[in-house]
Protein backbone atom coordinates (compact mmCIF):
# COMPACT_ATOMS: atom_id res chain seq x y z
CA UNK A 1 0.00 0.00 0.00
CA UNK A 2 1.45 3.40 -0.90
CA UNK A 3 -0.48 5.45 0.84
CA UNK A 4 1.29 8.58 2.75
CA UNK A 5 -0.37 10.33 6.33
CA UNK A 6 -1.14 13.75 5.08
CA UNK A 7 -0.04 16.64 7.16
CA UNK A 8 -2.28 18.91 5.03
CA UNK A 9 0.06 20.19 2.66
CA UNK A 10 -1.04 19.36 -0.80
CA UNK A 11 2.29 20.76 -2.28
CA UNK A 12 3.35 17.19 -1.92
CA UNK A 13 2.06 16.40 -5.12
CA UNK A 14 2.49 19.28 -6.96
CA UNK A 15 4.69 18.75 -10.41
CA UNK A 16 4.75 15.12 -9.88
CA UNK A 17 3.54 12.19 -11.26
CA UNK A 18 -0.34 11.24 -10.62
CA UNK A 19 -2.24 8.14 -11.80
CA UNK A 20 -5.88 7.78 -11.50
CA UNK A 21 -6.89 6.75 -8.41
CA UNK A 22 -4.55 9.02 -6.35
CA UNK A 23 -6.19 11.41 -3.87
CA UNK A 24 -4.35 14.75 -3.92
CA UNK A 25 -5.90 16.70 -1.88
CA UNK A 26 -8.28 16.04 1.78
CA UNK A 27 -10.88 18.87 1.88
CA UNK A 28 -12.33 18.43 5.10
CA UNK A 29 -8.46 19.86 6.68
CA UNK A 30 -9.07 22.73 4.46
CA UNK A 31 -11.99 24.20 5.82
CA UNK A 32 -13.21 28.24 3.90
CA UNK A 33 -10.64 27.51 1.29
CA UNK A 34 -11.93 27.95 -2.35
CA UNK A 35 -10.10 25.80 -4.55
CA UNK A 36 -10.57 26.02 -8.48
CA UNK A 37 -9.98 22.61 -10.93
CA UNK A 38 -9.02 22.07 -14.19
CA UNK A 39 -9.22 19.22 -15.97
CA UNK A 40 -8.00 15.69 -14.88
CA UNK A 41 -9.22 16.24 -11.34
CA UNK A 42 -13.24 15.39 -9.89
CA UNK A 43 -14.57 15.92 -6.53
CA UNK A 44 -15.34 12.75 -4.49
CA UNK A 45 -17.25 14.07 -1.47
CA UNK A 46 -14.21 14.90 0.32
CA UNK A 47 -11.65 14.40 -1.40
CA UNK A 48 -9.74 15.69 -4.43
CA UNK A 49 -8.94 12.55 -6.96
CA UNK A 50 -6.92 12.15 -10.17
CA UNK A 51 -8.90 10.77 -13.14
CA UNK A 52 -6.57 11.42 -15.67
CA UNK A 53 -2.37 10.44 -15.56
CA UNK A 54 -0.18 13.19 -15.60
CA UNK A 55 1.46 16.05 -14.14
CA UNK A 56 -0.38 17.68 -11.13
CA UNK A 57 0.20 21.49 -11.76
CA UNK A 58 -0.43 23.91 -8.89
CA UNK A 59 -0.71 27.77 -10.13
CA UNK A 60 -1.53 30.53 -7.05
CA UNK A 61 -3.39 31.25 -6.13
CA UNK A 62 -5.76 28.34 -5.86
CA UNK A 63 -6.02 26.58 -8.64
CA UNK A 64 -4.93 22.73 -9.82
CA UNK A 65 -5.23 20.89 -12.87
CA UNK A 66 -3.28 17.73 -14.59
CA UNK A 67 -1.10 18.30 -17.08
CA UNK A 68 -1.19 15.79 -19.75
CA UNK A 69 -1.14 15.46 -23.68
CA UNK A 70 -3.79 13.58 -25.55
CA UNK A 71 -4.65 12.84 -29.32
CA UNK A 72 -8.14 13.53 -29.17
CA UNK A 73 -9.83 16.51 -28.04
CA UNK A 74 -12.52 17.30 -25.61
CA UNK A 75 -14.61 20.44 -26.23
CA UNK A 76 -14.34 23.09 -23.59
CA UNK A 77 -16.25 26.06 -22.84
CA UNK A 78 -13.74 29.26 -24.00
CA UNK A 79 -11.56 26.98 -25.71
CA UNK A 80 -9.83 28.52 -29.49
CA UNK A 81 -9.73 26.04 -32.60
CA UNK A 82 -9.51 25.51 -35.77
CA UNK A 83 -12.10 23.48 -37.60
CA UNK A 84 -13.11 22.21 -40.82
CA UNK A 85 -16.41 23.19 -42.01
CA UNK A 86 -18.43 19.52 -43.07
CA UNK A 87 -21.66 20.90 -43.77
CA UNK A 88 -24.35 24.05 -44.31
CA UNK A 89 -27.72 23.97 -42.65
CA UNK A 90 -30.17 26.95 -42.39
CA UNK A 91 -29.08 27.83 -39.26
CA UNK A 92 -26.28 26.95 -38.56
CA UNK A 93 -22.25 25.30 -39.83
CA UNK A 94 -21.55 21.74 -38.75
CA UNK A 95 -17.87 22.06 -38.13
CA UNK A 96 -15.73 19.35 -37.37
CA UNK A 97 -13.23 20.19 -34.17
CA UNK A 98 -11.98 16.74 -33.72
CA UNK A 99 -13.92 16.03 -30.88
CA UNK A 100 -16.44 13.44 -29.99
CA UNK A 101 -19.23 15.09 -32.06
CA UNK A 102 -19.59 17.79 -34.69
CA UNK A 103 -20.27 21.02 -33.56
CA UNK A 104 -22.55 23.67 -34.03
CA UNK A 105 -21.63 27.52 -35.81
CA UNK A 106 -24.37 29.67 -35.53
CA UNK A 107 -25.27 31.29 -38.92
CA UNK A 108 -25.07 34.81 -37.22
CA UNK A 109 -22.19 34.18 -34.31
CA UNK A 110 -20.16 36.44 -36.40
CA UNK A 111 -18.81 40.32 -36.45
CA UNK A 112 -21.88 42.30 -37.64
CA UNK A 113 -23.56 39.12 -38.56
CA UNK A 114 -27.04 39.94 -39.95
CA UNK A 115 -29.43 37.62 -42.05
CA UNK A 116 -28.03 39.48 -44.88
CA UNK A 117 -24.59 38.68 -44.94
CA UNK A 118 -24.57 35.34 -44.06
CA UNK A 119 -21.33 34.02 -44.72
CA UNK A 120 -20.81 31.23 -47.24
CA UNK A 121 -18.47 28.37 -46.48
CA UNK A 122 -18.08 25.60 -48.49
CA UNK A 123 -17.30 21.92 -46.96
CA UNK A 124 -13.53 22.03 -46.32
CA UNK A 125 -13.02 25.65 -45.15
CA UNK A 126 -10.88 25.93 -42.20
CA UNK A 127 -12.15 28.30 -39.71
CA UNK A 128 -10.64 29.88 -36.36
CA UNK A 129 -13.70 29.84 -33.82
CA UNK A 130 -13.88 29.98 -29.88
CA UNK A 131 -16.41 27.44 -28.14
CA UNK A 132 -18.75 28.83 -26.42
CA UNK A 133 -21.04 26.13 -25.11
CA UNK A 134 -19.62 22.59 -24.33
CA UNK A 135 -22.29 19.99 -22.12
CA UNK A 136 -21.43 16.62 -22.51
CA UNK A 137 -24.51 14.89 -24.73
CA UNK A 138 -24.24 17.67 -26.70
CA UNK A 139 -23.11 19.59 -29.74
CA UNK A 140 -21.07 22.08 -28.58
CA UNK A 141 -21.82 25.54 -30.01
CA UNK A 142 -18.98 27.90 -31.36
CA UNK A 143 -18.77 31.61 -32.24
CA UNK A 144 -16.30 33.57 -34.77
CA UNK A 145 -14.47 35.96 -33.73
CA UNK A 146 -12.38 38.89 -35.70
CA UNK A 147 -9.10 37.20 -33.91
CA UNK A 148 -6.54 38.87 -36.92
CA UNK A 149 -5.67 41.79 -34.26
CA UNK A 150 -4.97 39.29 -31.23
CA UNK A 151 -2.39 37.47 -33.44
CA UNK A 152 0.78 39.58 -33.22
CA UNK A 153 3.30 39.55 -36.36
CA UNK A 154 6.60 39.64 -34.65
CA UNK A 155 7.73 37.12 -37.02
CA UNK A 156 7.09 37.32 -41.12
CA UNK A 157 4.64 34.84 -40.01
CA UNK A 158 1.07 34.18 -39.66
CA UNK A 159 -0.39 31.36 -37.20
CA UNK A 160 -3.08 30.43 -35.51
CA UNK A 161 -3.15 27.16 -33.13
CA UNK A 162 -5.99 25.42 -32.04
CA UNK A 163 -6.64 23.70 -28.52
CA UNK A 164 -8.06 20.53 -30.65
CA UNK A 165 -4.71 19.91 -31.84
CA UNK A 166 -4.68 21.84 -35.13
CA UNK A 167 -2.19 24.38 -36.08
CA UNK A 168 -2.69 26.87 -39.25
CA UNK A 169 0.18 28.78 -40.78
CA UNK A 170 0.72 31.30 -43.24
CA UNK A 171 3.73 32.97 -44.85
CA UNK A 172 5.04 34.91 -47.59
CA UNK A 173 7.42 31.77 -49.06
CA UNK A 174 6.82 28.12 -48.89
CA UNK A 175 9.83 27.65 -47.21
CA UNK A 176 8.82 29.31 -44.44
CA UNK A 177 5.88 27.78 -43.97
CA UNK A 178 7.82 24.49 -43.64
CA UNK A 179 10.65 25.99 -41.51
CA UNK A 180 7.86 27.09 -39.24
CA UNK A 181 6.30 23.68 -38.94
CA UNK A 182 9.45 21.77 -38.78
CA UNK A 183 9.95 24.02 -35.64
CA UNK A 184 6.86 23.40 -33.67
CA UNK A 185 6.98 19.48 -34.36
CA UNK A 186 10.22 19.28 -32.74
CA UNK A 187 9.73 21.48 -29.93
CA UNK A 188 7.26 19.35 -28.14
CA UNK A 189 9.97 17.55 -25.91
CA UNK A 190 12.19 20.20 -25.58
CA UNK A 191 12.73 22.84 -21.99
CA UNK A 192 12.55 26.19 -23.22
CA UNK A 193 16.15 26.70 -23.47
CA UNK A 194 16.56 23.36 -26.05
CA UNK A 195 13.63 25.37 -28.03
CA UNK A 196 15.46 28.84 -27.53
CA UNK A 197 18.72 26.66 -29.40
CA UNK A 198 16.81 24.94 -31.89
CA UNK A 199 14.74 27.70 -33.23
CA UNK A 200 18.27 29.73 -33.40
CA UNK A 201 19.88 27.54 -35.17
CA UNK A 202 16.82 26.87 -37.79
CA UNK A 203 16.97 30.67 -38.49
CA UNK A 204 20.44 30.52 -39.03
CA UNK A 205 19.98 27.77 -41.82
CA UNK A 206 17.35 29.84 -43.15
CA UNK A 207 18.91 32.86 -43.31
CA UNK A 208 22.40 31.30 -44.95
CA UNK A 209 19.87 30.20 -48.05
CA UNK B 1 6.38 -26.19 0.13
CA UNK B 2 8.89 -24.80 -2.68
CA UNK B 3 8.09 -26.16 -5.93
CA UNK B 4 10.75 -26.12 -8.77
CA UNK B 5 10.11 -24.30 -11.62
CA UNK B 6 11.38 -24.61 -15.60
CA UNK B 7 12.81 -21.19 -15.65
CA UNK B 8 14.17 -21.10 -12.15
CA UNK B 9 11.59 -18.75 -10.49
CA UNK B 10 10.15 -18.84 -6.85
CA UNK B 11 6.43 -19.16 -6.32
CA UNK B 12 5.77 -15.28 -5.70
CA UNK B 13 8.16 -14.28 -8.38
CA UNK B 14 6.84 -12.65 -11.55
CA UNK B 15 8.21 -12.66 -15.40
CA UNK B 16 10.01 -9.65 -16.92
CA UNK B 17 7.54 -7.01 -17.06
CA UNK B 18 7.86 -4.80 -20.29
CA UNK B 19 5.56 -1.88 -21.11
CA UNK B 20 5.26 0.81 -24.05
CA UNK B 21 3.38 3.41 -25.05
CA UNK B 22 2.01 5.82 -27.84
CA UNK B 23 3.62 2.86 -30.16
CA UNK B 24 0.28 3.31 -32.91
CA UNK B 25 0.98 6.52 -34.35
CA UNK B 26 -2.84 6.15 -35.82
CA UNK B 27 -4.82 4.95 -32.52
CA UNK B 28 -5.84 7.76 -29.80
CA UNK B 29 -3.96 5.96 -27.04
CA UNK B 30 -2.03 2.42 -27.25
CA UNK B 31 0.00 0.46 -25.27
CA UNK B 32 2.34 -3.08 -25.45
CA UNK B 33 2.39 -5.19 -22.42
CA UNK B 34 4.54 -8.12 -22.05
CA UNK B 35 5.27 -10.36 -19.03
CA UNK B 36 7.74 -12.93 -20.08
CA UNK B 37 7.06 -14.23 -23.66
CA UNK B 38 3.86 -13.64 -23.97
CA UNK B 39 2.70 -10.15 -25.33
CA UNK B 40 -0.10 -8.58 -26.07
CA UNK B 41 -1.07 -5.03 -28.14
CA UNK B 42 -3.75 -2.77 -27.31
CA UNK B 43 -4.97 0.03 -29.06
CA UNK B 44 -7.81 2.75 -28.36
CA UNK B 45 -10.06 4.80 -30.12
CA UNK B 46 -12.76 7.09 -28.78
CA UNK B 47 -14.69 8.84 -27.61
CA UNK B 48 -16.48 8.45 -30.42
CA UNK B 49 -20.04 10.07 -31.15
CA UNK B 50 -23.01 7.71 -30.57
CA UNK B 51 -23.69 4.50 -28.91
CA UNK B 52 -24.70 1.24 -29.91
CA UNK B 53 -28.20 -0.42 -30.38
CA UNK B 54 -28.82 -1.66 -26.73
CA UNK B 55 -26.70 0.44 -24.88
CA UNK B 56 -27.78 3.04 -22.57
CA UNK B 57 -27.57 6.23 -24.20
CA UNK B 58 -26.58 8.35 -20.86
CA UNK B 59 -23.64 6.30 -20.37
CA UNK B 60 -19.94 5.86 -22.65
CA UNK B 61 -20.43 2.37 -24.19
CA UNK B 62 -17.09 0.46 -24.14
CA UNK B 63 -16.70 -1.80 -26.78
CA UNK B 64 -13.52 -4.84 -26.74
CA UNK B 65 -12.19 -6.72 -29.95
CA UNK B 66 -10.30 -9.23 -28.96
CA UNK B 67 -7.75 -10.50 -31.94
CA UNK B 68 -5.98 -14.12 -31.36
CA UNK B 69 -2.58 -15.01 -33.09
CA UNK B 70 -3.66 -16.84 -35.39
CA UNK B 71 -7.20 -18.81 -36.64
CA UNK B 72 -10.58 -16.99 -36.57
CA UNK B 73 -13.08 -15.60 -33.99
CA UNK B 74 -15.14 -18.39 -32.00
CA UNK B 75 -16.14 -18.64 -28.69
CA UNK B 76 -13.35 -18.32 -26.77
CA UNK B 77 -12.46 -14.94 -27.81
CA UNK B 78 -16.31 -13.40 -27.39
CA UNK B 79 -15.76 -14.49 -23.92
CA UNK B 80 -12.40 -12.55 -23.79
CA UNK B 81 -14.32 -9.81 -25.06
CA UNK B 82 -16.91 -10.06 -22.30
CA UNK B 83 -14.95 -10.21 -19.78
CA UNK B 84 -12.48 -7.28 -20.41
CA UNK B 85 -15.49 -5.25 -21.43
CA UNK B 86 -17.07 -5.77 -17.79
CA UNK B 87 -13.97 -5.04 -16.40
CA UNK B 88 -13.36 -1.88 -17.73
CA UNK B 89 -16.52 -0.78 -17.43
CA UNK B 90 -16.42 -0.91 -13.91
CA UNK B 91 -12.82 1.23 -14.09
CA UNK B 92 -13.66 4.14 -16.37
CA UNK B 93 -16.12 6.50 -15.65
CA UNK B 94 -19.00 6.53 -18.05
CA UNK B 95 -20.84 9.76 -17.11
CA UNK B 96 -18.70 12.10 -18.00
CA UNK B 97 -19.14 11.51 -22.09
CA UNK B 98 -22.57 10.36 -22.62
CA UNK B 99 -23.51 8.69 -25.50
CA UNK B 100 -20.07 7.85 -27.01
CA UNK B 101 -18.42 4.68 -27.54
CA UNK B 102 -14.52 4.37 -26.91
CA UNK B 103 -13.31 1.02 -28.41
CA UNK B 104 -10.66 -1.46 -27.45
CA UNK B 105 -9.30 -3.39 -29.56
CA UNK B 106 -6.50 -6.35 -27.89
CA UNK B 107 -4.14 -7.69 -30.47
CA UNK B 108 -2.76 -10.95 -29.41
CA UNK B 109 1.35 -11.39 -30.63
CA UNK B 110 2.32 -14.02 -28.54
CA UNK B 111 0.70 -16.38 -25.92
CA UNK B 112 2.87 -17.87 -22.84
CA UNK B 113 0.68 -18.13 -20.41
CA UNK B 114 -1.26 -15.79 -18.44
CA UNK B 115 -3.03 -14.31 -21.09
CA UNK B 116 -6.28 -12.50 -20.14
CA UNK B 117 -4.21 -10.51 -17.57
CA UNK B 118 -1.65 -9.48 -20.17
CA UNK B 119 -4.13 -8.02 -21.87
CA UNK B 120 -5.82 -6.26 -19.19
CA UNK B 121 -3.04 -4.88 -18.16
CA UNK B 122 -2.38 -3.39 -21.71
CA UNK B 123 -5.41 -2.22 -22.24
CA UNK B 124 -5.14 0.00 -19.12
CA UNK B 125 -2.24 0.97 -20.02
CA UNK B 126 -3.48 1.97 -23.38
CA UNK B 127 -6.64 3.80 -21.94
CA UNK B 128 -4.04 6.25 -20.12
CA UNK B 129 -2.51 6.83 -23.13
CA UNK B 130 -5.62 7.70 -24.79
CA UNK B 131 -6.48 10.03 -21.70
CA UNK B 132 -9.82 8.25 -21.13
CA UNK B 133 -11.30 9.70 -17.89
CA UNK B 134 -11.23 6.55 -15.20
CA UNK B 135 -11.75 5.82 -11.42
CA UNK B 136 -8.74 3.97 -11.14
CA UNK B 137 -6.13 1.75 -12.60
CA UNK B 138 -6.29 -1.70 -12.78
CA UNK B 139 -4.01 -4.81 -12.83
CA UNK B 140 -4.27 -8.27 -13.41
CA UNK B 141 -2.52 -11.48 -12.20
CA UNK B 142 -2.59 -14.88 -12.91
CA UNK B 143 -2.60 -17.42 -9.57
CA UNK B 144 -2.76 -20.85 -9.81
CA UNK B 145 -2.87 -23.94 -7.62
CA UNK B 146 -0.55 -26.91 -8.40
CA UNK B 147 -1.29 -30.65 -8.03
CA UNK B 148 -0.26 -30.36 -3.97
CA UNK B 149 -2.07 -27.24 -2.84
CA UNK B 150 0.99 -24.84 -3.39
CA UNK B 151 0.13 -21.04 -4.97
CA UNK B 152 2.24 -20.29 -7.86
CA UNK B 153 1.83 -16.97 -9.79
CA UNK B 154 2.25 -16.09 -13.44
CA UNK B 155 2.58 -19.15 -15.06
CA UNK B 156 3.73 -20.25 -18.62
CA UNK B 157 1.71 -21.95 -20.89
CA UNK B 158 3.63 -25.03 -19.94
CA UNK B 159 2.69 -24.52 -16.45
CA UNK B 160 -0.74 -23.66 -16.66
CA UNK B 161 -1.56 -27.13 -18.48
CA UNK B 162 0.40 -29.23 -15.64
CA UNK B 163 -1.68 -27.14 -12.68
CA UNK B 164 -4.86 -27.93 -11.00
CA UNK B 165 -6.70 -25.35 -11.27
CA UNK B 166 -5.66 -21.12 -11.83
CA UNK B 167 -7.52 -18.15 -11.23
CA UNK B 168 -7.25 -14.50 -12.74
CA UNK B 169 -7.44 -11.67 -10.42
CA UNK B 170 -7.67 -7.96 -11.52
CA UNK B 171 -7.43 -5.48 -8.24
CA UNK B 172 -7.65 -1.98 -8.29
CA UNK B 173 -4.31 -0.24 -8.20
CA UNK B 174 -2.59 1.48 -4.84
CA UNK B 175 -3.04 4.89 -4.90
CA UNK B 176 -1.21 7.39 -3.34
CA UNK B 177 -3.25 9.72 -1.24
CA UNK B 178 -3.73 12.71 0.71
CA UNK B 179 -5.80 11.28 3.40
CA UNK B 180 -5.07 10.25 6.75
CA UNK B 181 -4.76 6.49 7.03
CA UNK B 182 -7.67 4.84 7.60
CA UNK B 183 -10.20 7.35 6.12
CA UNK B 184 -10.81 6.42 2.85
CA UNK B 185 -12.31 2.80 3.98
CA UNK B 186 -15.10 1.09 2.08
CA UNK B 187 -16.52 -1.43 4.00
CA UNK B 188 -13.41 -1.51 7.01
CA UNK B 189 -11.03 -1.94 4.20
CA UNK B 190 -8.46 0.15 2.02
CA UNK B 191 -9.86 0.85 -1.69
CA UNK B 192 -6.77 -1.66 -3.26
CA UNK B 193 -7.99 -4.87 -1.44
CA UNK B 194 -11.17 -4.64 -3.56
CA UNK B 195 -11.86 -6.98 -6.66
CA UNK B 196 -12.49 -6.34 -9.66
CA UNK B 197 -12.75 -9.20 -11.61
CA UNK B 198 -12.26 -12.98 -10.63
CA UNK B 199 -12.27 -15.88 -13.66
CA UNK B 200 -10.90 -19.13 -12.24
CA UNK B 201 -10.22 -22.83 -14.15
CA UNK B 202 -10.33 -25.76 -12.99
CA UNK B 203 -10.69 -27.02 -9.16
CA UNK B 204 -9.66 -26.03 -5.71
CA UNK B 205 -10.85 -25.28 -2.39
CA UNK B 206 -11.87 -21.85 -0.80
CA UNK B 207 -9.08 -21.89 1.18
CA UNK B 208 -6.47 -22.49 -1.92
CA UNK B 209 -8.61 -19.50 -3.50
CA UNK B 210 -8.05 -17.35 -0.48
CA UNK B 211 -4.81 -17.97 -0.56
CA UNK B 212 -4.64 -17.25 -4.06
CA UNK B 213 -6.05 -13.98 -4.14
CA UNK B 214 -3.79 -13.25 -1.03
CA UNK B 215 -0.47 -13.61 -3.20
CA UNK B 216 -2.72 -11.84 -5.92
CA UNK B 217 -2.94 -9.09 -4.26
CA UNK B 218 0.64 -8.70 -2.89
CA UNK B 219 1.68 -9.22 -6.57
CA UNK B 220 -0.68 -6.85 -7.77
CA UNK B 221 1.13 -3.78 -5.23
CA UNK B 222 4.21 -4.29 -7.10
CA UNK B 223 2.79 -4.29 -10.56
CA UNK B 224 0.90 -1.44 -9.60
CA UNK B 225 4.09 0.42 -8.79
CA UNK B 226 5.95 -0.83 -12.01
CA UNK B 227 2.83 0.75 -14.04
CA UNK B 228 3.18 3.81 -12.01
CA UNK B 229 7.10 3.99 -12.96
CA UNK B 230 6.38 3.46 -16.66
CA UNK B 231 3.85 6.14 -16.68
CA UNK B 232 6.31 8.48 -15.19
CA UNK B 233 8.83 7.78 -17.90
CA UNK B 234 6.32 8.18 -20.83
CA UNK B 235 5.49 11.79 -19.81
CA UNK B 236 9.33 12.66 -21.00
CA UNK B 237 8.88 11.70 -24.66
CA UNK B 238 12.42 10.96 -25.09
CA UNK B 239 12.09 7.29 -23.58
CA UNK B 240 8.49 5.60 -24.19
CA UNK B 241 9.46 2.24 -22.87
CA UNK B 242 10.26 0.99 -19.65
CA UNK B 243 11.13 -2.53 -18.09
CA UNK B 244 11.30 -4.45 -15.08
CA UNK B 245 12.82 -7.44 -13.97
Amino acid sequence: METKPSNGSPAKFVDQLVVPGDVILDLSTMAEQTIKLGGGLRQDCDAISVIKAGILRFSKPNKYWVESSQKRYVPCAEDSVLGIVVDCKPDNFLVDIKGPSVAFLPVLAFEGGTRRNIPRFEAGTLIYVRVVKANTGMNPELSCVDVLETLGKKLPFEIAVGLNGRVWVNAGSPSIVIVVGNAIMKSESLTKVQQKIMAEKLLQRVQQE
Amino acid sequence: METDRKDGRTPNQLRPLKCSRNILHRAHGSASWSQGETKVLAAVYGPKAGTKKNEDPEKACIEVIWKPKTGQIGKAEKECEMIMKKTIQSICLLTINPNTTTSVIVQVVNDDGALLPCAINAACAALVDAGIPLKHLAVAICCCVAEEGSVVLDPTKLEEQQMRGFAYLVFPNSALSALPEGSYLVNGEPLEHGIITSVTHGVMSVDEYLKCVDRGRAACAKLSGFLRNSLQKSQFPSDTSSKAA
